[in-house]
């Protein structure tokens, strides 16, 4: 009889490989495969991320259609084609079928997909959920036809099986199909295929994406931009980011023959010398072959690595959208909402953390269309990848809800959460190495460091959002200081003179005192011929003024303008020009006007008007000189100035009767019998 | 509890004729004072007084509560108050339309007769309303003088009163409230002066003014106006000038007292209020409209309590209507507050009809000759 197995020997007997099968039913939530909802979301996503990212490597304009179509109740076939480079014929069942194999994952560069994960994920939930293979098309431009092939991801050994093969005409020059079945639902509006479609757009507006729904709507969004953007450098890993599996898999695969040659120059950061005073601190010899480095010995070195002062790692391996295309891309795809105003985008400067560099922008876009009565809709993007799920667990959010809004003139319960009002924000971060809460990617992960930079770009959006909000609420008053004099004041003249039997009265001394200002008027006239900003500056106070216009364009709007009548200075660098006015006496008014090339880009908001000689309360549509310009003032000019401020302060001490239709006075009685 | 106060002594309407007197003069004074300062340079403004629960003062002679002297600046620098003197004068300009053609025209009729006003015209009917009174006090006239008038609400009155009534037609009809009427009563047109309305005689030993129709109709039905020797007025609700008019000409003219009955609740109060003290918004006239020798019957808070009547929890509005009361000028008397304040520790409010609750002929049968006899009125 033989003896019994030992424990060693019933616990070996259960030791096996876990398929991959198995792996994935387990992760699906990690995976983003957890409901039908979100496993369409996550399948339209990963082939879209892969297509952008294919075309910009190739340095082509992204063009991609994504098709929707019903299968049945439960199964949708999603189709995305692109214009991308394709893919060699060998390589085609372990791109699509292979988990975990990518090009990516060992670049040190900012991308979209990195893990090698997100489409053969997708190919393998559809294989298990409707037992139908991939369908890929995919042709290079150097052969004359495309590839068809039909695949299934062999869950026992991780290995792409090809169910059939064949080999078509294409009419396109180059580009790759994925077509997959799958049990999945259709929805519409939040967290929908259309809406991540829309989003990628936005940060994406070199891209053209065109979506077929089920029911057969067709949304196009065109490109705003012909500008690729710039392709993010490869570069050498940096010490701060490194773990101690990567670092001896670095030192088993150089060629540099000593560890202080590899020091030096397969890492970024680390001088000759720095390498030479590091391996000394570390004990080992500078002249051993890096492959020796083993064990206990690779962690001295680790240690002492991280505790050098190195170079901060390089940034051109990130690739921001840059302002002035987060503006287009949120006027391109929100322009149907005809928001009121686009504040002009944060790009915040590059910062490392932990190693690998990142960055922040951050665009705000306020009132149109947008629900008043709403929390903000944020648009979170990683690597211009929207973010649609988790987002109250996002570092993003939870940035956005630290700030008080409540100062920068939005609702917020208490000053903290996410603020409510017809606003939308747009936050972009950029790094080679993105935080995730897990691997579906969602939602960043909270980092002190990125927490910073976060604040800091969203304080500097909201301040523009103040301004705008503060500008409005002036031209709102004026606008009512306008109606009283140019309309009420007129017929109250005509009634009462009509009623007493005498001539009309000149209301000039009463309109001056009314409004008490000097209004700069400047709006932006845009002709087929050309684009002009006819400007009115009126003196509504009740004495002579002697004013200085001043006038600040981008540069390179102020270098395509003419003047009438031409400005008695300039300083085209910082895009300034300014006027010494004629004396204007109460109620009198003078015009200029600036044109400029049809077409010009140029709004309102993008011009800022300054006048010297009136303090800022009595000032509209325009603000007072900022201090920095450092402009020598006429002495007119400057005692106009003074006489003024003592003008308001002796008009400050009349006091002011209670103001008997101020909603207080009529409020309380109109609750009364 | 029921609140009493000093009934005040009786003030005859001397001042009536005044009142009554040519109406548009004093408007064209306000045009004058206007095109003035516009020819002056200056931004056109008037001075009234602030209509306001803070602006009552108590009149000691006339027993009302009237406007203090807080003025409140009516300025052209604000565009509310620009569009409000606009309107003023075109409010002027359609009384003297009127006077010329001989017309009158109803509060809601001018209100959409200001459809023409362009920019001036009334947002609410609330806003022309408001305008007509601040006219009133700027002038020292009634509407009615300005040919305004309200649409005819009719509050009702049941009861042996004789009176006479000059008709459109200018005949001289002669009504008993009580046989020359059908179930609904004597309607109250909203002229009540002496030269529509005259009083010929009563057997009443006192005037009861009711919340709502429902108990004026139990009242009547149970001979109640008859067995108590009472007249019966309709309120409904918040009383309309007129009627709060008519009751202050039966307490002068006929010497009758008034008591007013009305559903437990800080509402009710405040129609007690604007009938006994004068009311806020008229408050520039209370001499002319407000009764002070008018007392409050019930419902009471503690008759709630008492009476063990069904009732309800007071609302959160409720309550904010009683603390605002709790500031009020009007109620500081010391048998006022404990009301309030007795209402506000109960929290419960209840329904004059609650009363049914012991059968329909308890409210003339028990509870209103208890406290009427309480009360000294029986």
């Amino acid at each position: 009889m033989p003896p019994p197995p030992t424990i060693a020997q019933q616990l070996a007997a259960k030791q096996r490989d876990i398929s991959i099968a198995e792996f994935f039913e387990r992760n699906r939530q990690i995976l983003g495969f957890d409901n039908p909802q979100r496993a369409l979301l996550t399948t339209v996503k990963e082939a879209v991320d892969n297509s952008i990212d294919a075309a910009e490597e190739a340095r082509v304009l992204p063009d991609l259609l994504v098709e929707v179509a019903k299968e049945t109740d439960e199964r949708l076939r999603v189709a995305v084609t692109d214009n991308g480079p394709g893919i060699l014929r060998r390589e085609i069942p372990n791109v699509f079928a292979r988990l975990l194999y990518g090009s990516r994952f060992h670049s040190n560069r900012q991308a979209r997909g990195q893990q090698g994960i997100g489409i053969s994920a997708a190919v393998l939930y559809a294989n298990l959920t409707t037992a139908r293979p991939a369908r890929i098309t995919s042709k290079v431009e150097e052969e004359e036809a495309a590839h068809v092939l039909e695949l299934v991801l062999d869950t026992q050994k991780n290995q792409p099986r090809v169910v059939s093969e064949d080999v078509v005409l294409w009419d396109r020059p180059h580009g790759t199909r994925v077509e997959l079945v799958l049990k999945a639902r259709y929805t519409r509006g939040r967290q929908s295929p259309l809406d991540y479609v829309r989003s990628t757009a936005i940060v994406n507006p070199h891209c053209r994406i065109v979506l077929v729904e089920p029911d057969g709507t067709r949304t196009t969004f065109e490109r705003a931009t012909t500008d690729l953007p710039p392709l993010a450098k490869e570069t050498l890993p940096h010490p701060f980011g490194l773990e101690l599996g990567e670092l001896g898999y670095l030192l088993k695969g150089t060629r540099r023959p000593t560890v202080a040659e590899f020091l030096a120059k397969d890492l970024q950061g680390v001088s000759a010398r720095s390498a030479k005073e590091l391996l000394a601190a570390a004990k080992i010899p500078a002249s051993e072959p890096p492959a020796k480095i083993q064990a206990e010995r690779q962690e001295r070195l680790l240690d002492s690595l991280r505790a050098a002062s190195l170079l901060a790692p390089s940034s051109d391996c990130l690739s921001p959208i840059g302002s002035l295309l987060i503006k287009r891309g949120l006027r391109n795809v929100l322009g149907e909402l005809r928001p009121e105003f686009f504040a002009p985008p944060v790009s915040r400067p590059p910062k490392v953390r932990g190693g690998f560099p990142f960055m922040v922008e951050v665009g705000v876009v306020y009132g149109g269309g947008l629900p008043a009565d709403q929390a903000i809709q944020i648009l979170r993007f990683a690597n211009r990848v929207p973010l649609l799920f988790q987002q109250g667990a996002c570092a993003i959010t939870n940035a956005v809800g630290n700030l008080d809004w409540r100062r920068y003139g939005l609702e917020q319960k208490g000053g903290s959460g996410v603020p409510i009002g017809p606003a939308l924000l747009l936050v972009h971060v950029a790094s080679t190495k993105i935080p995730f809460t897990s691997e579906a990617k969602e939602a960043i992960a909270e980092d002190p460091e990125l927490d910073k930079e976060l604040t800091l770009a969203l304080q500097a959006a909201a301040r523009h959002l103040r301004t705008h909000l503060s500008r409005k609420s002036r031209r709102e008053f004026a606008s009512e200081k306008f109606a009283i004099i140019q309309k009420i004041l007129p017929k109250l003249a005509e009634k009462t003179s009509q009623l007493v039997g005498k001539p009309p009265p000149d209301l000039t001394p009463v309109i001056t005192r009314i409004m008490d200002v000097v209004n700069v008027d400047a709006p932006v006239v845009r002709a087929p011929e050309r684009v002009t900003l006819p400007v009115e500056v009126t003196n509504y106070t009740p004495r002579p003024r002697v004013l200085e216009l001043f006038a600040e364009l981008p540069p390179e709007v102020l270098a395509v303008a003419t003047f009438a009548p031409a400005p008695d200075g300039t300083e085209p660098e910082l895009g300034r020009a300014w006027w010494t006015l004629p004396k204007l006496a109460p109620n009198g008014r003078t015009k200029l006007e600036v044109s400029l090339p049809p077409k010009t880009d140029v709004e309102a908001n993008d011009v800022d008007w300054y006048v010297a000689g009136v303090d800022e309360s009595h000032l509209l549509g325009a603000d007072p000189l900022p201090g920095d310009w450092d402009v020598r003032l006429p002495r007119t000019i400057v005692e106009a100035a003074e006489a003024a401020a003592q003008d308001a302060a002796a008009a400050g001490a009349a006091d002011e009767e209670v103001d008997y239709d101020a909603a207080e006075a009529s409020a309380s009685s109109r609750d009364d019998e | 509890m029921p609140p009493k106060r000093a009934r005040a002594a009786a003030t005859t309407s001397d001042d009536e004729p005044k009142i009554r007197a040519d109406a548009l003069r004093p408007t064209l004074a306000l045009a004058k004072q206007i095109y003035e300062q516009l020819d002056d340079g200056e931004i056109p403004r008037m001075r009234l007084p602030l209509r306001t629960k803070q602006n009552l003062s108590f009149q000691m002679r006339e027993g009302v509560w009237k406007l203090g002297k807080a003025m409140g600046t009516r300025s052209a620098r604000k565009l509310d108050g620009a569009l409000m003197l606009l309107r003023t004068f075109y409010l002027v300009d359609f009384i003297n339309e009127m006077a010329r053609d001989r017309k009158t025209s109803t509060l809601r009729e001018l209100y959409y007769i200001s459809e023409g006003w362009e920019e001036a015209k009334f947002h609410s009917e609330d806003e022309s309303n408001l305008l007509i009174e601040d006219l009133e006090v700027l002038c020292q006239r009634l509407r009615e003088d300005f040919r305004l008038h309200p649409e005819e609400n009719g509050a009702s009155v049941i009861g042996d009163l004789t009176i006479k009534e000059r008709n459109r037609k200018g005949q001289v009809k002669r009504i008993n409230c009580r046989d020359d009427v059908g179930d609904g009563g004597y309607s109250l047109p909203f002229n009540v002066e002496k030269e529509k309305i005259s009083f010929v005689g009563t057997n009443a030993k006192f005037v009861i003014a009711i919340e709502c129709g429902g108990m004026v109709d139990r009242l009547a039905e149970n001979g109640f106006d008859e067995d108590q020797k009472a007249i019966l007025i309709h309120l409904k609700g918040q009383p309309a000038r007129s009627t709060r008019r008519f009751l202050k000409r039966l307490t002068e003219e006929l010497e009758l007292p008034v008591v007013v009955f009305t559903d437990g609740d800080p509402w009710s109060f405040r129609i007690f209020a604007s009938v006994a003290f004068g009311a806020i918004k008229t408050a520039h006239i209370s001499n002319y409209l407000a009764t002070p020798g008018a007392e409050f019957l019930g419902v009471t808070a503690s008759d709630i309590e008492n009476y063990e009547l069904p009732s309800d929890a007071l609302s959160d509005q409720d309550v904010r209507a009683l603390q605002a009361e709790l500031t009020d000028p009007r109620f500081a008397t010391a048998e006022w507050r404990s009301e309030i304040e007795l209402m506000l520790k109960n929290g419960k409010k209840a329904e004059q009809q609650s009363l049914a609750k012991y059968g329909l002929n308890y409210v003339t049968e028990h509870y209103l000759p208890e406290k009427l006899n309480q009360m000294g009125v029986l």
